[in-house]
């Protein structure tokens, strides 16, 4: 590599970062002086200044933690239950071709099922669970997360394991490998991408879909439950507290799972 | 390899739906036994099968089927027109990247944020911002179709191989022909992807924000039966409904690619009539999707 | 090939028999839900004849005996307490709640509640067995069997807001400080034709849900009848059990009361407009002087500075806003020179936010919505009180307190 293009390089990195956050800055400056209002035709009231946000914030950030957990435990734990599910049966339609196929295009069809519909359907099915309200209620949000996260797990996850490199099975065949070893060696491996572009879709999807059931969950809490109550009430200034924070959420997992993805990727040669 | 019943996949998807159905019916037994009020926890399918028949009016003066359709329509018109719009905004917005790096330094990880704000957030602010029900939930509807398509088209552009823009380079020809004749050919099976991602969600969004907003459509009409406002299989009637426009959604794009697409069509044909060996659709779909993990599937909220 | 195609053949045979045995027992299941759902009419109509006797005594003026009371208040604290030590309290939240924590602290106990759905169906499964209802909508459903209802009918009881002194109000009429001050005849001429068409309603609750009916209905025909015999008594009556003498009066003391159990259980986290709250007076948020020009005059010299005007509703179509419906139908809105667009909404549409921006002119909200509202930083005004007293109720099964 030449010095020019190394040096081209930096610049072209340095770019990638300044020029967002330069955006980044000069949005908030607008925001907080009121061109963005002007901009988006409407006022300070729906569109508080950041620093009115921030205040308010400060004012009440335990409780913004508490409902902020509330709702990533629900999502995260829905989400790990769901890509473990999706997982299972995509191996069950690696083993059994034919049949399992037509249970991933089932699965698939799940996918687009609107959750709205599934959540106030759940909150009935669970109504056995536990006579504790804040448990039953967080069964029901989970398992909603469940689906949505075990759908996309189980059509990525299926695509790693049957389309393994050409030949490769070829080779594992005259290495006389057993069908272990060839899952070891060969389809485990060739797996883990797709786990982390199921991932990248079903993170997103958990946290917006734990969200949209706190609206119809039993037990009242969470970042959703916050927007919505404060809009009701007309106080727009908490409400994007939460919105901010459920951004957030969505921002930090993402960049949780990329970094889990950068480390993975090195440890296995990609 | 032994050849079994099961290599046909519509035989396969069937036998999963009726094990479906079967477990369904299981537990609406179950349920029927043992609460007061079944029909609102798991009713049986042909109480659900007939409401979709029933005459009896439900609301106003429409029949339960009455109120799925009247209601579709008005939650699928505002999902459609949000979807033209994302996709004709997003695929502009891929342009625009790919033509200026600039740009898509400056906004690709803003378009990712606006995807990671969740909608329900964003609802009842845009709907304070425009004033109008309708208007705002073609918005979001636009707004969640848009990245998709944007990101797609974008990676799709970006792996059109080297040597087609050298060819262009040795016919000398200006830049907006190296537009109209590599870039935008190329990107469409991308944009397609994309359309395909963004389908179900569009719908998904419209009903979901129909839910919270009211004034009719689907979504505002499940929550209304599920309040027992009217009769309760409306509700069911809706999940259905919704369940199969959320699929046919995705479908009814991939048809679309197909009419519109000549030589995916021909592809298409060449493979059904005799059937190639296994091995060998592995090793196409594997050449197809570059053999690693597909970028191009990122985005779906 | 052809072994392929018999054996396929053999599965989708296997496949249709057992459709058909499901559908045989489907069969079964609904030739008995046929059978039920005869009864349902046959007890819907029943209602309707009752409803239909209602209307006339109402339009008798044998009032305030039809209010429907709740238990006597030592039963209905030995429930509550009950209710309360096993965690089974139900309510929707989202402001809905004060009411509710007003009363648990009447009675001195923990004021946690569990968050209601949509529906009534944890009532229904004993999860919650102290619910809220409002008196014209969920208690509907619990009692009665039309499509949708839950048919307990008398065997449950209920706890009144009224009752217990801690009633607050609901559906007002109100627009901006900013529009009643640049259209005041406006405004009279809206509240003139409004109230008109309350009072009609009111005394013809059958008429006028069948108005709000043919007006595009989100609500089965036996509900929206119920509702209508509900909200005419919330109309006519006020939480005193008296009858009302003008209807959308805002009655100094209930206004006062609603005020007070606002500011002492609304909880803003957002410290300016908590502040506000504290510091809201009566003046802040209503105007009676609209109201009473409104119904001094004759109703034929209005000169409206704008003529064209809309109403947002708290939600879809119901009896609950019958007596827009009725305005409209009747023609009243155009007596008074008046072109009125009814809009209906719901969920987070927020009518305030709509009142306050202009997307529409006149709002129906809950004195509590207003108040906060307004010390969030809006400016909105009332100018009628539509709904006397609190529709709030608590419902439960008496064999769950034994």
């Amino acid at each position: 590599m030449t010095a020019r293009s190394r040096r081209s390089n930096s610049l072209d990195a340095a770019l990638t970062v300044v020029l967002p956050v330069m955006l980044g800055i000069f949005i908030i400056a607008l925001w907080q002086g009121g061109g963005l209002q002007a901009l988006f035709h409407t006022d300070s009231y729906v569109l508080p200044a950041p620093t009115r946000i921030f205040s308010i914030y400060q004012d009440n950030s335990a409780a913004v933690w508490k409902n902020i957990w509330k709702t990533t435990s629900v999502a995260m734990l829905g989400l790990l239950l769901g890509s473990i599910l999706g997982y299972a049966v995509a191996l069950l339609a690696t083993n059994f071709p034919g049949f399992g196929g037509g249970g991933l295009a089932v699965i698939g069809a799940f996918a687009s099922v609107p959750l709205v519909a599934l959540a106030p359907v759940m909150n009935n099915l669970t109504r056995d669970v536990s006579r504790v309200a804040e448990t039953r209620s967080f069964v029901a949000k989970m398992l909603v997360v469940m689906l949505i996260a075990a759908a996309d797990m189980g059509l990525n996850a299926y695509r790693g394991l049957t389309e393994v490199p050409p030949y490769s099975e070829d080779l594992m065949m005259t290495y006389a490998a057993s069908k272990r070893t060839v899952f070891f060696k060969l389809r485990l491996p060739n797996s883990v991408p797709f786990i982390f572009t199921a991932l990248k879709i079903s993170v997103p999807a958990s946290i917006m879909t734990a969200i949209v059931s706190e609206y119809f969950a039993e037990y009242a809490g969470g970042v959703g439950r916050q927007i919505r109550e404060n809009i009701l009430m007309a106080q727009y200034a908490t409400a994007w507290v939460y919105i901010v924070a459920a951004c957030g959420i969505g921002v930090v997992s993402y960049a949780v799972l990329m970094i889990v993805r950068g480390i993975i990727h090195k440890k296995l040669h990609m | 390899m032994k050849k079994s019943i099961f290599d046909k996949k519509w035989v396969s998807v069937l036998v999963w739906i009726l094990f479906l159905v079967i477990a369904w019916e299981i537990g609406a037994f179950i349920v029927a036994a043992t609460k007061r009020t079944p029909e609102n926890i798991l009713p049986h399918l042909s109480g659900i099968i007939a409401a979709a028949f029933s005459t009896k009016p439900a609301a106003g003066k429409l029949t339960p089927s009455g109120v799925v359709f009247t209601s579709a329509g008005a939650t699928l018109i505002r999902a459609g027109l949000g979807y033209v719009l994302g996709a004709v905004v997003g695929y502009f917005m891929a342009l625009l990247m790919k033509l200026s790096g600039i740009v898509e330094k400056l906004i690709f990880p803003y378009l990712m944020l606006i995807q990671l704000i969740p909608v329900i957030g964003l609802a009842p602010i845009i709907l304070a911002m425009t004033g109008s029900i309708n208007q705002s939930r073609v918005i979001i509807a636009a707004i969640l179709s848009f990245y998709p398509v944007a990101t797609n088209v974008l990676e799709g552009m970006k792996a059109v191989q080297k040597e087609k823009y050298e060819l262009m380079y040795t016919y000398a020809a200006p830049k907006w022909m190296i537009f109209t004749k590599v870039l935008i050919p190329s990107s469409k099976p991308a944009l397609f992807t994309g359309l395909k991602i963004a389908a179900p969600m569009a719908i998904t969004a419209s009903i979901l924000v129909d839910t919270l907003q009211g004034d009719g459509g689907l979504g505002c009409m499940l929550s209304q039966s599920l309040k027992h406002a009217m009769n309760i299989y409306v509700f069911w009637l809706i999940v259905f409904f919704c369940a199969i426009i959320g699929i046919l959604s995705t479908y009814v794009i991939g048809w679309i690619e197909l009419a519109v697409s000549p030589s995916k069509r021909a592809m298409n044909r060449s493979k059904k009539p005799h059937q190639p060996k296994r091995r060998k659709i592995r090793i196409q779909n594997y050449m197809e999707n570059g053999g690693m993990e597909n970028d191009s599937q990122i985005q779906k909220v | 090939m052809k072994k392929r195609e018999k054996k396929a053949a053999a599965v989708v045979l296997t496949a249709a028999m057992a459709m058909t045995m499901l559908a045989g027992c489907g069969g079964g299941s609904s030739s008995s839900s046929a059978a039920s759902e005869t009864e349902v009419q046959t007890t819907a109509s029943a209602a309707e004849t009752t409803a239909a006797a209602e209307g006339e005594s109402e339009a008798s003026g044998s009032v305030g005996s039809d209010v429907k009371v709740g238990v006597p208040t030592e039963e209905a604290q030995k429930v509550l307490k009950a209710a309360a030590e096993a965690g089974q309290i139900g309510n929707w939240g989202n402001g809905n709640q004060y009411e509710l924590l007003a009363l648990l602290n009447k009675y001195k106990l923990p004021t946690d509640y569990v968050t209601m759905d949509f529906t009534m169906d944890a009532f229904d499964s004993d999860s919650i067995t102290l619910a809220s209802a409002m008196v014209y909508n969920e208690l509907g459903l619990v009692m009665n069997d039309y499509d949708g209802g839950y048919g307990y009918g008398d065997s449950v009881k209920t706890i009144d807001m009224n009752d217990e002194g801690v009633g607050m109000l609901e559906d007002n009429i109100f627009c901006t400080k900013k529009f009643a001050e640049e259209n005041p005849q406006t405004v009279e001429a809206f509240l003139y034709a409004s109230l008109k068409g309350w009072e009609y309603a009111a005394q013809h609750p059958e008429e006028a849900a069948k108005i709000v009916y043919e007006a595009g209905s989100s609500v089965s025909q036996g509900h929206q009848q119920y509702m209508a015999g509900q909200v005419a008594k919330l109309v006519q009556t006020d939480m005193n059990g008296d009858t009302v003498k003008q209807v959308g009066n805002m009655d100094e003391k209930a206004m006062q009361q609603t005020l007070d159990l606002a500011k002492q259980y609304l909880n803003l986290d957002d410290a300016s407009a908590q502040d506000k709250l504290k510091n809201t007076t009566l003046d802040d948020i209503r105007d009676t002087k609209y109201m009473e020009e409104a119904v001094a005059s004759d109703g034929k010299s209005f000169k409206p500075e704008k003529t064209d005007v809309s109403i947002q509703l708290k939600w879809l179509p119901q009896s609950q806003f019958m007596g827009y419906y009725v305005a409209e139908a009747k023609g009243y809105y155009k007596e008074v020179g008046l072109n009125v667009n009814i809009v209906s909404g719901g969920g987070d549409v927020a009518e305030t936010t709509a009142v306050n921006n202009g997307t529409v002119d006149f709002g129906v909200t809950w004195v509590s919505n207003l108040i906060a509202a307004n010390a969030g930083g809006m400016d909105l005004l009332e100018v009628a009180q539509i709904f006397q007293r609190s529709g709030l109720e608590l419902v439960y099964k008496p064999e769950n307190f034994k």
